[in-house]
């Protein structure tokens, strides 16, 4: 692994706010105040912060699908590809997949939507579905598929499309426990190969300490970032080595204090 | 949790299952054709004709090769108006759905449309256009069309709009959306129109043919009331919708267990 010392950023944000109007009382509610953050290239950054603290909203207008009211928000594409538009993935909550559509077609989806060339998209497909261990599956339909192994072909649908930044949004939230524990590992091993930038949003610590490069903890009312703490932990991690436990301890400890001292 | 629960045991009787869910059906249908008999009984025949009858006028009308022109006009009138309702009523649907000033501009005339009473657009339909092909096929889309429409623009409202976002951030133009996100939501609706417009259309071509096309089933329909014979006229009717519940169960039934074919309950 080349950890270069100057790293370019791939998402640069600043002073970012966002508000809700709130309807009837002619006021607006602020979602975001004044968030500032930066995601290097090649990094896995989290977002940790509690239910409704306004995680997700920061991914819709990073992704483009949400307006914001102040601040800046930029993405750089990879390597200083100053021309093209940044490629940008975003693997939700739930898989989202197009259920009538078979795996195979679910991903030529993006990749016509991003303009891939035809000739590339057998192979696209057939990497990245071996690459989420779900090779063989092209011709199934999802609803075919058990949840995880539906969110595998989400997965595989963003990293087709070889993106600039990779958003995710609590991907391993609607899994049971074990099935979200494997998925961690088997993502870490595949971020070892894809490499991409990738800005996770959870409300579990301990999901962000094992995966991230970095972490942002936000607090809610008003949501703000107050904490980022970079992590050196080498990788292939283990969720129950002591250096994890221990740093997953003071972040706990840090973040309730926050928390519990707004009310 | 404690106990056991009740094993249910799956009944089988002497019969083999599919017997058993035509048994009931069957039931029905023989005792309709014998209280149809009964009743028959106290009528001259060809004022209220028994089954026996009917079959043989049935077989007496597509043994003369003239019938099945008669049927082919119709069947053409129906599929010309169907096939334009199917396609302005989704239009229209779909950008009322799409578009908020167009839903408020169609909303009142597609009620204006449906509230208007059948029989004056047939009466309007022979004024305006006289005994033409124009007729009927401007009865039938009149009259299907806002029905189509109003069903495809209450399918947009149950579109998925975590579908919409999925394919907004990985930049699908608006025609991959539509043919890859949206229309495939809508099939269900799409496939409930087609039904419900055929059956209307088939109907309206009928009545838009009795009132005044000189051709036609509707024309045969009109030609044997003017007799008083009603044994013919029901061989007429009856026939034809024999034929149009077959083109529903041959062609709807099956394509609809093609494009479902992603929905397990469907796989086999």
């Amino acid at each position: 692994m080349s950890q270069g010392a100057k790293a370019s950023s791939a998402i640069t944000i600043d002073k970012l706010i966002k508000k809700f109007p709130l309807p009837g009382l002619g006021e607006n509610f602020v979602v975001l105040h004044d968030i500032s953050l930066t995601v290097d290239e090649g990094k896995f950054v989290s977002i940790v912060g509690p239910s409704g603290c306004g995680k997700s909203t920061l991914l819709n207008v990073i992704a483009g699908i949400e307006s914001y009211d102040g601040g800046t928000v930029t993405i750089h594409p990879k390597g200083g590809r100053a021309t093209a538009e940044p490629r940008i993935a975003y693997v939700f909550q739930s898989p989202r997949l197009l259920n009538w559509l078979t795996v195979e077609n679910n991903i030529n989806f993006v990749l016509e939507a991003q303009k891939v060339p035809r000739a590339r998209w057998r192979e696209l497909v057939a990497k990245n579905l071996e690459m989420v261990g779900l090779a063989g599956q092209e011709r199934n339909y999802p609803l075919n598929l058990s949840g995880g192994m539906q969110q595998r072909v989400a997965i595989a649908r963003a990293l087709a499309i070889e993106p600039d930044i990779l958003l995710m949004d609590e991907p391993f939230s609607h899994l049971d426990a074990i099935t979200a524990r494997k998925m961690r590992f088997d993502l870490m091993e595949i971020l070892q190969r894809a490499k991409p930038t990738i800005l996770f949003v959870t409300h579990d610590l301990s999901e962000a300490v094992f995966l991230s490069d970095s972490i942002y903890m936000m607090s809610t009312k008003p949501a703000r970032i107050f904490k980022q703490v970079s992590i050196d932990i080498p990788r292939p991690r283990k969720p129950e080595d002591s250096t994890i436990l221990d740093l997953e301890k003071t972040l706990v400890r840090d973040f309730f204090s926050v928390v519990e001292a707004q009310g | 949790m404690h106990g056991k629960l009740p094993l249910r045991k799956s009944k089988r009787g002497i019969l083999p299952d599919p017997v058993r869910r035509m048994l009931p059906g069957a039931l029905t249908l023989v005792a309709a054709i014998i209280v149809w008999k009964a009743i028959s009984l106290a009528f001259i025949p060809i004022f209220f004709p028994g089954p026996a009858l009917l079959v043989k006028r049935i077989i007496e009308i597509y043994s003369d090769p003239a019938s099945y022109v008669v049927v082919g006009q119709t069947l053409a009138r129906i599929f010309e108006g169907f096939v334009i309702s199917m396609l302005a009523g989704m239009a229209i649907g779909l950008v009322m759905g799409l578009k908020r000033s167009i839903e408020i501009f169609f909303d009142s005339w597609i009620m204006v449309l449906l509230t208007f009473p059948a029989v004056c657009w047939a009466f309007l339909s022979v004024l305006w256009f006289g005994l033409s092909e124009t007729a009927p096929i401007f009865t039938i889309v009149l009259i299907v069309v806002p029905y189509v429409a109003m069903n495809i623009w209450t399918g947009t409202k149950a579109v998925e709009n975590g579908l919409i976002q999925m394919g907004t951030v990985y930049k699908a133009n608006r025609f991959l959306m539509l043919r890859k996100v949206l229309i495939p939501q809508l099939m269900p609706y799409i496939f409930s129109s087609l039904r419900i417009s055929l059956s209307l259309s088939w109907k309206i071509a009928l009545v838009a043919e009795a009132f005044g096309v000189g051709s036609g089933v509707g024309q045969r329909l009109t030609y044997w009331f003017q007799e008083t014979r009603v044994d013919m006229m029901l061989a007429w009717g009856v026939s034809f919708m024999i034929i149009m519940v077959l083109i529903d169960l041959l062609v709807f039934r099956s394509l609809s267990r093609r494009i479902f074919a992603w929905r397990p309950q469907f796989a086999t």
